[in-house]
């Protein structure tokens, strides 16, 4: 199958039908009209018509709930359409949701969690999807198996230890597997390949990585569906978009006739601006809120820094940098993995270590979201009390009635989004849950807050609704760390950017006159003049 | 109560923080889309099951299930079954299964597995046998068997949280460590004497109003992990611990204490647990408490799908409990053949526990969401 998808690849060069920058952008490929999905009273997707060209790469954006999932899902035959939808490919009429894993042959996907099996390797996690090549006794005959494994990954140019664990791999590396995971029996010639948020868990330096390999896909005669809320990446990699919004579409357009700031306002449906950045007044002279000394753990290697009152302090840094564990080094999370000291001046002012003093107390919001984060079993009040429960306390047992009081506040305060206090956590949108764990942090009334990846996962108004909390928290004089891989969260709320490199802080920036390019090439370690 | 929220003044501002967007009617209205959708359905059981709130079949099917249990056996043997004696009876041989059942409660909400709790009530029978056989007065020597199952849970916990062994072996191995232990000081041979059917006999058998004791510990006890797990903050990080241990940390639950404390607490009342078997037997046996390993396990994981769905609880682990024990003694009365307890217990548990995870199945209604819990989370931020 290697073979004939080579063979296809080299056709297509001799004709000569594909440039280097593959531009050329056939018929209609995969066609879909008048899809409807509804889930008890709720109608997830309304009448949606979608097309995708030959050679296209088609974006797909909408923010969470605005139904791209349940597309793709359809697409994919995890859910049954209601009546009345219909499909073709190539101009041949296909049925959808037809109760097949895979749908249509000529469709491959690439799920947002990837799917992988963490602890095998590569050549494992090729297989399971596929098929392993047997001998005589039903066993693996590993040496071929290895051979084709070597020979899918070559032909999209991919290098990667075939050996070691998925769980070691970089992001980038299981998302590229999983790509070609789910081109394996793909001959070359026509097919839609849909990646359904690629980049949502990738560092911004290795998305380049990828769509390196998403051109080499459509080079070698794919169209791909992209599915995204990046509306910076849907500008560098797509040639049309389709706007999702409430289950409709609400538009589908060139890229090359939108601006990011129309693109954003189609998603959200109001005007929306792409590039908000919050008006935080950089605080002179305000007094030290949190002093770090010396912070070291594997990746930080001596870093030290103050916090003032009012203060917006962005890391940023490759991953590895050490600049995603900062936040984690100054809430004493790492324990004994870290070292170094902070002092408080709100709390007497002493230098004392952080290693083996566990917590330090400081509102701590964790990057990952559901492992840190949320506890999905618990309702929403359950979760955004967790941390206070001993200020609710009535006697020894636990006052409801105060705890329902605190919760409504925060909700009506924040505008969180839920059917009502005792919903489970994982009822929510991503976006609400995140301010559920941002509401947990505020309730401890901390004088410090630290957030990691505040916007992971989150749509466009929910980013902004959240900058504007943090840049009113730090009007009142809340000192706040950031750190985040997302450059837009960084240039929005930062008064002050620290960019680590090598687990040192190489570059200080002044969140007011810094620049996405300013920003990234110190990052990058491209900015010595 | 936070000066830097809750200035009136500003709180408007927070609400004007998300603009548009977070308007209803922009795009995403009140309940987000598909994947709300798919968990909505909760709240949407056929009209029988929909009886007011707390008696609905999916709060307390287990409730339902023993009626027509007593029911059948009511109607087969008219003559034994419904009577004071048979009640009496059902309930006297199965406080001890509710202790130990009750015992493993508070391990497993925060998703400890203590294995040990058999071994530790054999062993804590025998003490307590052997210090009464040597003219050790009785106080003393409940005293001393408790020692014993403390000592075993500070092991358990050293073991566990300060090692970080995965508590499932963790509390296999301590077990069989016990077992030899018990061996070496018995020879497998049960500790009977005239001194144990005196004063040390009233503990299991003396009884109020016509209640024998060792009920009344059980629910005693039932009523403090109650008011723990549902009225107190503990209670709460106890769930938190078990559900999400990385989130708790993070979030300030002193997760390795609750942990450590939780096994001591199954320690002793496992320990208690022996000491009643060995007064209500009138005898130290070194297997007493083995045999309730299962049924402790058993009673807590049907309890967790009652009540509190999802919550590993004290009520529903004592109406499993009866559920279970019903079933047993209804089958001696109609002297069905010896394996058919023992099949009762097993059809029951499948049945049951199958049927409440076949509907949690359902109603999530998703494909690939019942491979984690965690998925359950992971996948709302990736709601499209």
């Amino acid at each position: 199958m290697t073979g004939s998808g080579r063979g296809g690849h080299a056709a297509l060069e001799r004709d000569g039908v594909l440039r280097a920058d593959g531009v050329e952008v056939g018929p209609a490929l995969l066609k879909i009209e008048g899809l409807s999905k509804t889930f008890g009273g709720t109608r997830a997707l309304i009448d949606v018509d979608l097309d995708v060209r030959e050679h296209e790469i088609h974006a797909l954006v909408g923010q969470n709930g605005s139904g791209k999932s349940t597309l793709i899902k359809s697409l994919a035959g995890y859910h049954h359409p209601d009546p009345g939808a219909r499909a073709w490919f190539a101009g041949q009429p296909f049925e959808l949701g037809s109760g097949l894993q895979h749908g249509h042959d000529r469709l491959r996907f690439v799920h947002q969690d990837l799917g992988h099996v963490l602890e095998l390797g590569v050549i494992d996690n090729l297989a399971l999807r596929h098929a392993y090549v047997r001998g005589r006794f039903g066993n693996i005959r590993w040496a071929e198996q290895e051979r084709t494994a070597r020979e899918l990954l070559g032909r999209f140019g991919v290098d990667i230890d075939l050996h070691r664990p998925l769980a070691e791999a970089t992001p980038v590396e299981r998302v590229v597997v999983a790509i070609v995971a789910a081109l394996q029996g793909w001959d070359g010639g026509r097919g839609v390949l849909v990646l359904d948020e690629p980049t949502a868990v990738l560092p911004p330096h290795e998305v380049a990585q990828l769509f390196e390999l998403i051109g080499e896909v459509r080079r070698a005669g794919a169209s791909v569906l992209y599915v995204s809320h990046r509306i910076d990446e849907i500008f560098q990699l797509a040639d049309r978009v389709t706007v999702l919004r409430g289950g409709r579409v609400v538009a589908t357009r060139a890229v090359a006739d939108l601006t990011p700031r129309e693109l954003a306002s189609l998603m959200v449906g109001e005007e929306v601006d792409p590039d908000f950045r919050a008006q935080v007044p950089a605080a002179s002279g305000a007094p030290v809120v949190l002093e770090a000394r010396n912070l070291r753990t594997r990746y930080l290697n001596g870093v030290s820094f103050a916090l003032h009152q009012g203060e917006v302090l962005g890391v940023a840094g490759l991953a590895g940098s050490g600049g995603e564990q900062l936040p984690y080094v100054v809430a004493g999370a790492l324990g004994r993995e870290a070292s170094g000291q902070l002092r408080l001046p709100g709390r007497g002012g002493q230098w004392t270590d952080i290693g083996p003093n566990g917590l330090t107390g400081l509102a701590l919001v964790p990057a990952d979201r559901a492992r840190e984060g949320v506890i999905a079993e618990f309702g929403v009040a359950e979760n955004l009390t967790l941390p206070i429960l001993d200020r609710l306390r009535n006697g020894v047992a636990h006052s409801r009635s105060r705890e329902t009081a605190l919760v409504h506040d925060w909700v009506e305060r924040l505008q969180i989004r839920t059917a009502d206090q005792d919903a489970p956590i994982s009822t929510l949108s991503g976006g609400n849950q995140q301010k559920v764990v941002m509401a947990r942090a505020l309730a401890l009334e901390p004088s410090v807050l630290l957030l990691c990846e505040p916007t992971a996962g989150v749509d466009i108004a929910t980013r902004i609704a959240l900058y504007e909390l943090i840049a009113q928290q730090a009007e009142r004089g809340l000192g706040v760390i950031v750190s985040s891989t997302d450059i837009g969260d960084l240039l929005a709320m930062c008064t002050r950017i620290l960019v680590l490199r090598d687990g040192v802080v190489a570059r200080e920036l002044d969140g007011n006159q810094v620049t996405q390019a300013i920003l990234h090439h110190a990052i990058e370690g491209t900015d010595e003049q | 109560m936070n000066p830097t929220v809750t200035s009136p003044k500003n709180a408007p501002a927070v609400g004007a923080a998300s603009p548009g967007p977070a308007r209803p009617g922009s795009g995403r209205p009140g309940v987000p889309g598909p994947g709300a959708a798919a968990s909505e359905p909760r709240y949407h059981a056929p009209a029988w099951v929909r009886m007011p709130g707390a008696l609905s079949f999916r709060n307390i099917g287990a409730v339902y299930v023993w009626l027509a249990i007593a029911v059948i056996f009511a109607v087969w043997a008219p003559s034994t079954f419904p009577t004071w004696t048979t009640a009496r009876q059902i309930l006297d041989e199965n406080a001890a299964t509710g202790l130990m059942a009750l015992s493993v409660v508070i391990p497993l909400c925060t998703r400890t597995f203590d294995l040990s709790v058999g071994f530790i009530a054999s062993l804590s029978a025998v003490t307590a046998s052997y210090m009464i056989e040597h003219g050790v007065p009785v106080a003393a020597a409940v005293t001393i068997a408790m020692g014993g199952a403390l000592l075993v849970g500070l092991i358990n916990a050293c073991v566990v949280v300060v090692m970080g062994v995965d508590s499932f072996i963790a509390t296999l191995a301590t077990g069989s460590l016990i077992a030899a232990f018990i061996t070496l000081m018995t020879n497998d041979i049960a500790i009977t004497s005239p001194k144990l059917l005196g004063p040390f006999a009233k503990i299991g058998q003396a009884s109020i109003g016509g209640i024998t004791l060792p009920v009344i510990y059980t629910l005693v006890v039932a009523l403090v992990i109650w008011f723990v797990l549902e009225h107190t903050a503990t209670g709460r990080r106890l769930y938190a611990t078990g559900f999400n241990p990385e989130s708790a940390r993070l979030a300030g639950v002193r997760t390795a204490r609750l942990r450590f404390a939780s096994l001591i607490v199954s320690a002793l009342l496992a320990g208690a647990a022996g000491v009643v078997l060995a007064s209500t037997l009138g005898s130290g046996d070194p297997q007493a408490g083995v045999p309730y390993l299962l049924s402790a396990y058993a009673a807590a994981f049907l309890g967790a799908s009652q009540l509190r769905r999802g919550r590993f609880n004290a009520w529903g682990t004592l109406i499993a409990v009866l559920l279970l024990g019903t079933g047993v003694v209804g089958l001696g009365l109609v002297s069905a053949p010896n394996w058919a307890p023992a099949m009762f217990t097993g059809v029951v548990l499948i049945a049951a526990l199958g049927v409440t995870g076949a509907r949690r199945r359902a109603l999530r209604g998703g494909l690939g969401q019942r491979f984690g819990r965690r998925r359950e989370a992971t996948e709302t931020p990736s709601r499209t």
